[in-house]
């Protein structure tokens, strides 16, 4: 129903507020010069390395030991960066297209076994167009590790490595074009620096956007976990729902996602999110500086493949204390810290209804 | 429709007689947002606002509500309560007075929507009858003085129904049924492997004129908006996996099929397989919707099905059509003015509170 007309009084919001002197705006611009774009960059540099690492394999130019090194360098990279998956990376499928998990249903061994069928020779273009279940990591992880294929078999090796440099060509161009559209003049870097734009109304916006993707990615692990833990399944674990299971890296990326969320926390220089909070919340400083101490002690003590800790009572023990760990973490993000920076994290996106 | 178009043909003589005691005011000459909000320490509210940020009330209400229905000559409003809330609030929009606790009776409870008939007098809410769980209600409400009074039942001919809308003519109601079976107190979805989500237009008596469906089973149609030449647009929740591809957005042309409404694949898998809130603005031929899991804000011409918009609002919420385009809401930023008048659509953001927007607005 449309009402008569009316003039919206839209007088200098919060122009106040737009200062360079603004400690948000100060916070907002100091994690995407010192955390956002570096990570995003080392982030394209591990890709370029997987691209050129899968070539030299398939030129018989390098052993599968150091091509499995290139795979878990990115796949560490892109760990990394759950935290910090504000603009184009945390749109659209962008983030299926380098990783497919939860893969429920075993989907990336039968639509790479399809598609090879189907494609023998594929072509970065075919990739393109082919699923986002075959475009990324996870399948270039299955044809690496997956005890159903033996690389060192020419024949096998022939049948898998165009698929491989296919996904390394597709994933170099991907993170690429992201830390392109991130450093371009209207940018998601500029638009968390300088307020108000189309992006952002205020940098208030922006810092509850790094916060709500930052407290995402720890709630992310806890389900990473959770899963193969069997906290879904009535406590059966289920250790081929876990993340990076083929390759024994779902330990090691929970690691790398948690220093991801620390380095928003701190910043480079101390200027990350705790700088917002003021001499008068240094209670709750300490708490969360305690919270991550505790999560990065607990995750040393955790030296077995996740697989194989889930086999026992004392490993399944241990994972126990550490989900605790990080429920705690998870909690001080999305509670105390949310309340007292005054930021608001949403609750329409999970609502169903 | 234009609502002082029909104030001055109808309305004033409706209010006059079968609705003494009310008197006609007018909000001045800005529309009232009205929505269901929290505070910061999750208690709700019904609110009102003026577009320049004046609050006109805040009434804190025991339970969490959805959509809101204006009344649509009196300064009163209906807060539906969400599913599977057993209370709606009648708000006096001038005051924010509560005029009434609407309970539903003993085996039914809200499913966060309702629309008032354009006379005014008979409110209708779509219900769960928890005796048979699912079985979708449309109870209709008749208001006497300030307060609505159930009168009689009519089904929904499906499966948990959420939204409901008149077609123009006032006299078809169209009903999306979500095809979830949820039963009493409870949001957890029964049925995810036999649903019957569908869409459904009855007569005021409850005669089924037509009943539709997507091909997609767990493809749930959950919200509509209606453009003034009777166009119908339904927003999806898709409940089966995330790969698959389902139609989120579909549209029922005047005497044409119910089908999917031409969506881009980039638009469609920024969605996440979720909908939340649509509406047209009639005078504009514009369609818009917000898609929180996305965190997306969509404009399309509603005849080309062209994009017009596609911008970022972190938990966009609530939309609702004014003179420039549309304004939305957010769960956690500020409420946005997109004005749609120019080639380039402007964005504004509004100086309303920022955060804590429900689900839906209403301009009233």
């Amino acid at each position: 129903m449309m009402r008569s007309p009316f003039t919206i009084a839209l007088a200098g919001l919060a122009l106040s507020a737009c200062s360079q002197t603004d400690p948000q705006q100060t916070t907002s611009a100091a994690l995407t010069e010192g955390v956002l774009v570096p990570g995003y960059s080392s982030w394209v540099e591990t890709n370029r390395q997987l691209a050129s690492s899968g070539a030299a394999f398939c030129a018989d130019q390098q052993d599968l030991a150091t091509a499995r090194q290139a795979f878990l360098g990115a796949q560490s990279a892109w760990a990394g960066l759950q935290p910090m998956l504000v603009g184009p990376m945390g749109e659209g499928n962008l983030s299926w297209q380098v990783q497919f998990w939860p893969d429920k249903k075993n989907l990336v061994a039968r639509q790479v076994t399809a598609l090879l069928n189907k494609t023998p020779q594929v072509t970065p273009a075919i990739l393109d167009k082919s699923s986002v279940v075959v475009q990324g990591l996870t399948a270039y992880e299955y044809v690496l590790y997956d005890t159903s294929i033996d690389l060192n078999d020419p024949a096998q090796k022939a049948r898998y490595c165009p698929l491989l440099t296919a996904i390394g060509d597709h994933q170099q161009a991907l993170s690429t074009h992201v830390l392109e559209q991130w450093q371009a003049e209207d940018g998601i870097s500029a638009q968390l620096k300088t307020f108000p734009n189309e992006r952002y109304a205020e940098p208030t916006e922006a810092i509850a956007e790094l916060l709500r993707t930052q407290v995402t990615a720890i709630d992310g692990l806890k389900k990473k976990l959770g899963t193969p833990m069997g906290r879904q399944s009535k406590g059966t674990p289920q250790p081929y729902q876990a993340e990076a299971w083929r390759s024994n890296a779902s330990m090691s990326n929970v690691s790398a996602t948690l220093a991801g969320a620390e380095k928003i926390w701190h910043g480079a220089n101390n200027d990350g999110i705790q700088a917002l909070l003021g001499d008068d919340n240094k209670a709750l400083k300490d708490k969360i500086d305690a919270a991550y101490a505790e999560t990065r002690a607990q995750l040393a003590t955790l030296q077995r493949p996740l697989s194989e800790m889930l086999k026992d009572e004392q490993g399944r023990k241990s994972l126990n204390d550490f989900y605790e760990t990080l429920n705690i973490l998870h909690r001080l993000h999305e509670g105390e810290l949310a309340r007292t920076l005054g930021i608001q994290l949403g609750f329409n996106a999970n609502d169903g209804d | 429709m234009k609502r002082r178009a029909f104030l001055g043909l109808g309305g004033l003589a409706l209010a006059a007689t079968a609705m003494g005691g009310w008197t006609l005011i007018h909000n001045g000459p800005q529309p009232l947002l009205v929505s269901a909000r929290n505070n910061a320490d999750g208690k709700h509210y019904a609110v009102g606002y003026t577009l320049d940020g004046n609050e006109v009330f805040a009434t804190q209400v025991n339970e969490r509500c959805h959509d809101v229905v204006p009344h649509p000559q009196l300064p009163m409003a209906l807060f539906v309560g969400r599913r599977p809330s057993t209370e709606s609030y009648l708000i006096d929009t001038r005051t924010g007075e509560l005029l009434q606790t609407l309970t539903s009776p003993a085996q039914r409870h809200f499913y966060g929507h309702g629309a008032f008939h354009a006379d005014g007098q008979w409110l209708y809410a779509t219900e769960n009858d928890t005796s048979e769980p699912g079985r979708g209600v449309i109870s209709a409400y008749r208001l006497q003085g300030k307060q609505l009074i159930r009168d009689h039942e009519l089904s929904t001919h499906g499966v948990g129904p959420h939204q409901l809308l008149w077609l123009p003519d006032n006299e078809t109601l169209v009903v999306a049924n979500g095809g979830i079976r949820t039963e009493a107190e409870s949001r957890v979805e029964m049925n995810l492997d036999s649903m019957e989500p569908s869409l459904v237009l009855l007569k005021r008596d409850g005669t089924l004129i037509s009943k539709e469906q997507l091909p997609e089973r767990m493809n749930s149609i959950r919200h509509l908006a209606i453009a003034a030449d009777g166009t119908i647009v339904s927003g999806q929740q898709y409940m089966g996996e995330v790969t698959d591809k389902a139609p989120l957005v579909a549209i029922k042309r005047p005497g044409e099929a119910f089908q999917p409404f031409p969506l881009g694949e980039e638009q469609r898998l920024v969605m996440h397989q979720y909908t939340a809130s649509v509406a047209i603005n009639s005078e504009l031929r514009l369609l818009a919707m917000t898609a929180p899991r996305g965190n997306r804000v969509f404009i399309w011409d509603l005849d080309t099905g062209a994009v017009r918009l596609d911008a970022a609002l972190p938990d966009c919420a609530g939309v609702g059509a004014v003179e420039q385009g549309f304004v939305v809401s957010s769960g956690q930023g500020r409420c946005r003015l997109y004005d749609c008048r120019q080639p380039k659509i402007a964005v504004q953001p509004l100086q309303l509170p920022a955060g804590l927007w429900d689900n839906h607005l209403r301009l009233a």
